[in-house]
């Protein structure tokens, strides 16, 4: 089963979205498959937010769930501290997980996926929140 | 649209007092340069440009942490990359709804350099996501406004007047009114004549804000002269010992400067004859009529130079051009002006990877290096560098490695006498790497520190990115401008 969220950069026209599979995705998996699917780069250089697109309210807790044909706004921000991108954690995604969601094993990390073509059924788990 | 609020201000006192200033790029680091101000809800963007160190969304100014749509008017500053390269995509792909300004002579060179700089951003290895499309060069080149140097253009309630900044062909620097405070932003600008350009402007009005380049800090560049003799020195020596010379540049710019400096030198030294010197680009063969309709708009040098020899100096006598490389025989000594300037892709890049390995050659480095980039890496002569083809493989450097600057950027001396003149109580500096800025900063603060705490007091400020920079004017009196 294929899902969608929509997400609009918040300076873009249009809205763009992300196909996964299940019925939800966490916060931390959204912001990987936004930086991977514009080629951001390797995140050292911004900081990436993701807010509610009705409330306008900050998605702060990487391992919260959205449910599947969400609207996000997505912002890529200067990073507080130059050369030092939060958002480098997403797209290394090195940093080890925190808890197991839903039931994934951790071996199904998306560079072992072997290039399926966009199928996205694997997650990334978010990692313990920085200090 | 309630989306766009994201962050929302809730100081008590009377925001309308504040011009604000944002560099959304071009804030401690050179590259994307973009700056907002916005006074008494008038909003003009400054330049919109890309990071040359990286690609795709990434090489974009942080457009995400501004609302585009409430900015009446975007003036460039000039064609290169690092300023005008985002403008297509702001005009395409965001809420953007202003009016775009630049000079005659940018946008005449912007159109060819942009539609360039689109085919190399597709073909080029780890870039397949292109931030705007040829068609959507096309449709936004129309909406936009070209101006001439010296006359002053009125859009709801602000002016502004382009004068030039020297630094490349149609650059500007623009003096902005909004609201009685004046600005002025200087953009890339130098205060050295050279073979082409007219030296960049004192406005005759002073402004109460500067927002300045900082490229080159408190450094020093060394005497004209003294360069050209040190770089035709340096190519002579690498051809009588059988070398090739390869001088990245950047396609346009100071690119014409170099070559009108070689072709002279070829011109005037016979035992030169039969070493070619190349010139490989076809963009500056397209841009070649732009030079030659605008050379009323350079120096009073090449102008008489083109009057009394009733031809085109930019239609070179010694340099031949070079379509691509397959074309190329690479049979013995040669001089070789190649683009991109910072070895990022393209030809240089392709000639570096052949040249390097072998210590006869030289490479010059003539522009200014961002940080990031080979040439700014290769500068600290590393034995090996990683192959533009990828996959971890590495080229042996033992070429010949120098840095003989051409940039037409002020170094200190030039830029602080500069801001003497233009004598503003406020300087916000942009377009400098972070040390470089800090440094200059540090220097006009101990220049100007016996006006601290009077009335005639400098501020300076050096913002990074997204920081904002309030300055109050409460007295300025409103109505005379609205009567204006
Ligand atoms: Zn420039
Ligand atoms: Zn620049």
């Amino acid at each position: 089963m294929s899902s969608s969220i929509y997400y609009q950069f918040r300076s873009q026209r249009e809205p763009l979205r992300i196909n996964f599979d299940g019925t939800g995705i966490s916060i931390f998996d959204l912001k990987r498959e936004i930086i991977l699917a514009n080629k951001l780069g390797d995140g050292t250089d911004f900081d990436l937010s993701v807010y509610n697109a009705d409330t306008n309210d900050e998605y702060e807790d990487d391992a919260e769930i959205l449910p599947r044909s969400s609207s996000v706004i997505v912002r890529r921000k200067a990073p507080s501290k130059q050369g030092h991108g939060t958002a480098a954690r997403y797209a290394s995604a090195k940093a080890p997980p925190m808890s197991v969601v839903s039931g994934n094993s951790l071996s199904g990390r998306r560079a072992a996926d072997g290039g399926g073509g966009g199928g996205y059924n694997k997650r990334v788990l978010p990692p313990q929140p920085t200090v | 649209m309630s989306v766009k609020k994201i962050a929302v201000d809730s100081e008590s006192f009377d925001e309308s007092d504040y011009l604000e200033f944002i560099a959304l790029g071009g804030g401690s680091e050179v590259g994307r340069s973009c700056h907002v101000i916005s006074y008494k809800g008038k909003t003009v963007m400054l330049d919109a440009g890309v990071h040359p160190a990286m690609n795709g969304m990434a090489a974009l100014p942080f457009y995400d942490d501004y609302d585009l749509s409430s900015i009446d008017i975007l003036l460039i500053s000039h064609f290169h990359l690092d300023h005008a390269a985002s403008l297509p995509y702001v005009m395409t792909r965001t809420d953007f709804k202003g009016r775009v300004f630049m000079t005659h002579p940018t946008k005449a060179i912007y159109r060819w350099l942009l539609s360039d700089y689109v085919r190399v951003s597709a073909i080029s290895a780890n870039d397949a996501s292109s931030l705007y499309t040829d068609a959507d060069l096309s449709s936004s080149f129309e909406r936009i406004e070209a101006i001439d140097y010296h006359s002053t253009t009125e859009v709801d309630g602000i002016k502004f007047t382009a004068y030039h900044a020297g630094h490349v062909l149609g650059a500007a620097m623009y003096f902005v009114e909004i609201g009685g405070i004046k600005v002025l932003f200087t953009g890339d600008y130098s205060r050295e004549e050279d073979r082409h350009l007219n030296v960049a402007e004192v406005p005759p009005q002073r402004p109460d804000i500067l927002i300045t380049e900082s490229t080159y800090g408190t450094s020093t560049h060394q005497p004209r002269q003294e360069k050209e003799a040190r770089l035709l020195n340096l190519i002579t020596k690498t051809i009588l010992n059988g070398g090739r010379c390869l001088l990245p540049v950047f396609s346009l710019g100071n690119a014409q400067e170099l070559l009108l400096v070689l072709d002279e030198y070829w011109q005037n030294n016979s035992n030169l004859d039969g070493i070619p010197v190349f010139y490989a680009s076809s963009l500056a063969r397209k841009c070649l009529a732009v030079y030659q309709t605008y050379i009323n708009m350079m120096n009073d040098s090449i102008r008489k130079k083109f009057r009394d020899d009733r031809s085109n100096p930019f239609q070179f006598k010694h340099i031949r051009s070079l379509k691509n490389l397959e074309r190329f025989d690479d049979l013995g000594p040669c001089v070789m002006v190649a683009s991109p300037g910072m070895l990022q892709n393209g030809v240089s890049r392709e000639l570096l990877e052949r040249w390097a390995p072998d210590a006869k050659n030289t490479l010059i480095i003539t522009g200014y290096s961002v940080e990031g980039t080979l040439a700014k890496q290769i500068l600290n002569e590393p034995s090996e560098f990683p192959s533009i083809t990828g996959g971890g493989i590495k080229v042996p450097r033992r070429i010949y490695v120098e840095e003989i600057s051409f940039a037409a950027h002020v170094d200190f001396k030039q830029n602080s006498e500069f801001i003497d003149l233009v004598n503003a109580s406020n300087i916000i500096l942009v377009h400098g790497e972070q040390k470089n800025m800090g440094r200059l900063k540090a220097a006009l603060l101990g220049k100007y520190k016996d006006l601290r705490d009077t009335a005639d007091e400098i501020k300076i400020f050096d913002p990074r990115n997204s920081e904002e920079v309030r300055l109050p004017f409460r007295g300025v009196k409103v109505a005379k401008v609205m009567g204006s």
